[in-house]
């Protein structure tokens, strides 16, 4: 279990994190979604460990991540946006590297990476960026860590690789795993991520499963445009139109519409969540 | 599980780090470490262009280039771990999991032994091929060094005999030693601070500061020293002038020792609170 408890960030006098308060429970796929420069990259570095929050706390498991502690340490994999190009191949990489997570497969980093079509012999810093992210994506599963803080995993991926990517997380994580996922790029990852995390500037709009999104929101895929609908996009042959579940019927969500619809609408869906 | 220090994870720790140091550093040390053979080479080429001569460089330049060979390596300090300023390696880095201590031991155990014994061993290695293979080019610097080495401690017991200055091996070889070791630990400390520009701000203040020290040490240390009364040392009184001198040697070695440790710390320090 993670608790954050009133964390504050900022870079000299800007201020980026203020306040934020949340609970991040074991075992689930957490989308963090949030517009540029609200804090997402900065939360998840406070998470693992990479940052001393400036106000607040954090406990994963009762721990303060800034310790850097090895039992936390072994049990967590940050995973940034642009990683590191390692002169190594990538299987002496692994082994190497691996050793430090008591949980850590060769075995499956091989199938992983096969999974990926990157040869487990191919030097890391001759890697193209989407390869070198594949390699490193199929290491970070292999360490089969309980906590992983994955900054935007599909920036650079080709489209076989996002589904292969979607596969491997929900194939190779535990049940008891908890992965936080900041991405913008929800389409990709809107089919695992569940609840969802909405930042805002200084603040958690949302924290929520989709069961309570849904109970909260009808998302409409039909043609008829409805009067009180909070957002409406329009597709090719129809709209995607989201407005307040008042009958209590279930739709599917579109994470895309709802984060618009959070984005456009803050002071109406942020105490809806924060009751 | 030991949080703070655990032998066998730092063992796994200090290989992988070792492994880390080859990899990255093994052409460069190999490099500076083979200065010898380079500078062999191009004597040669020289005398033989110039000259049509075969001569090999002499027993001074052979020291001279040791010595600058050795200065550079520990300029290159500043690249050993100069990666852990950088976003991706450093934030990998500090993500491994093993505790600040252990990281901090491996680095000064690579830093000051490890890269050191590395450069000495492929330096002496090839000096001592070449003066195999070539015998116009002399002795070994190695078989040469013990030669000195006796040669220095015997003179320095002749000098000293009858004096009260106490000149021998271990007030010369603890001080050096000590010395390189505090010298590795800047260059060290300096690489894992300084983002951008890491030799040129080492260098910067390493000046700034020797200039600032010298005044102070010119100008306070003797009056604290002798009671203020530096200036009236009887130049004739060699006990007087025993006493000043060792009283130097032992507040620089001392001064030599506690920067050392400073340093160390400061790298501890470092590694406890950097942050991405």
């Amino acid at each position: 279990m993670i608790e954050i408890n009133n964390l504050g960030f900022s870079y000299g006098p800007k201020a980026v994190l203020k306040n934020i308060s949340m609970k991040v429970s074991e075992g689930n796929i957490y989308g963090l979604l949030g517009e540029n420069g609200v804090g997402k990259t900065t939360l998840l570095t406070l998470l693992c460990g990479l940052k001393k929050p400036l106000e607040g706390t954090i406990s994963v498991d009762g721990r303060d991540p800034f310790d850097r502690k090895p039992s936390l340490l072994s049990e967590q994999f940050y995973l940034p946006d642009e990683v590191s190009p390692v002169h190594a191949k990538a299987i002496d990489f692994a082994k190497e590297h691996g050793v430090f997570w008591p949980n850590f497969s060769l075995d499956l980093f091989k199938v992983i990476l096969a999974e990926f079509e990157v040869e487990a012999n191919q030097r890391m810093d001759a890697m193209s960026a989407g390869q070198l992210k594949k390699a490193w994506i199929s290491f970070a599963l292999a360490c089969k860590a309980k906590y992983y803080y994955l900054d935007e995993p599909t920036n650079g991926l080709d489209i076989p690789s996002k589904a292969q990517f979607r596969k491997a997380v929900t194939k190779y994580t535990t049940e008891d795993s908890t992965l936080i996922i900041s991405t913008h790029q929800v389409r990709d990852l809107e089919n695992i991520i569940d609840p969802i995390i909405i930042l805002d500037n200084q603040a958690v709009l949302v924290n929520a499963s989709m069961q309570e999104i849904t109970e909260k929101f009808y998302f409409d895929y039909g043609t008829e445009i409805q009067p009180g609908a909070l957002y409406i996009e329009q597709t090719p042959g129809g709209c995607i139109q989201v407005y307040p579940n008042t009958t209590g019927e279930e739709s599917k969500v579109n994470v895309e519409a709802f984060f618009n619809t959070v984005h456009a609408h803050k002071d109406l869906v942020k105490p809806m969540f924060n009751k | 599980m030991n949080e703070t220090f655990n032998f066998s994870r730092f063992w796994t720790y200090f290989k992988y780090d070792l492994k880390q140091m080859w990899r990255n550093h093994s052409k460069a040390a190999i490099l500076i470490g083979g200065a010898s053979a380079i500078f062999y080479v191009l004597w040669l080429l020289f005398s033989l262009v110039f000259a049509q001569q075969w001569t090999t460089p002499p027993i001074a330049a052979r020291v001279a280039v040791l010595i600058l060979a050795f200065a550079i390596l520990e300029l290159y300090q500043v690249r050993t771990y100069g990666y852990l300023t950088e976003k991706k390696a450093g934030s990998s880095w500090l993500m491994v999991p093993a505790s600040k201590a252990e990281k901090f031991v491996s680095m000064l155990l690579v830093t000051i032994i490890v890269i050191p014994l590395l450069f000495y061993a492929v330096y002496f290695l090839i000096d001592g091929f070449l003066s195999l293979v070539d015998p116009t080019y002399g002795t070994a610097l190695f078989a040469g060094a013990f030669d000195a080495y006796r040669g220095l401690i015997t003179g320095l017991s002749e000098i000293s005999g009858g004096s009260p200055i106490e000149l021998n091996a271990t007030n010369l070889i603890f001080p050096s030693i000590v010395s390189v070791f505090c010298n590795f630990l800047y260059f060290l400390l300096c690489g894992i601070c300084f983002k951008k520009n890491k030799l040129v701000g080492a260098i910067a203040i390493l000046f700034g500061l020797s200039l600032l020290l010298s005044l102070l040490t010119g100008l306070v240390v003797p009056h604290f020293i002798t009671d203020g009364t530096f200036f009236n040392i009887d130049m004739n009184d060699e006990m007087a002038i025993a006493s000043f001198v060792t009283k130097i040697m032992n507040i620089s070695v001392a001064l030599t020792c506690i920067l050392t440790i400073g340093l160390a710390w400061g790298v501890w320090y470092r590694i406890k609170t950097i942050q991405h």
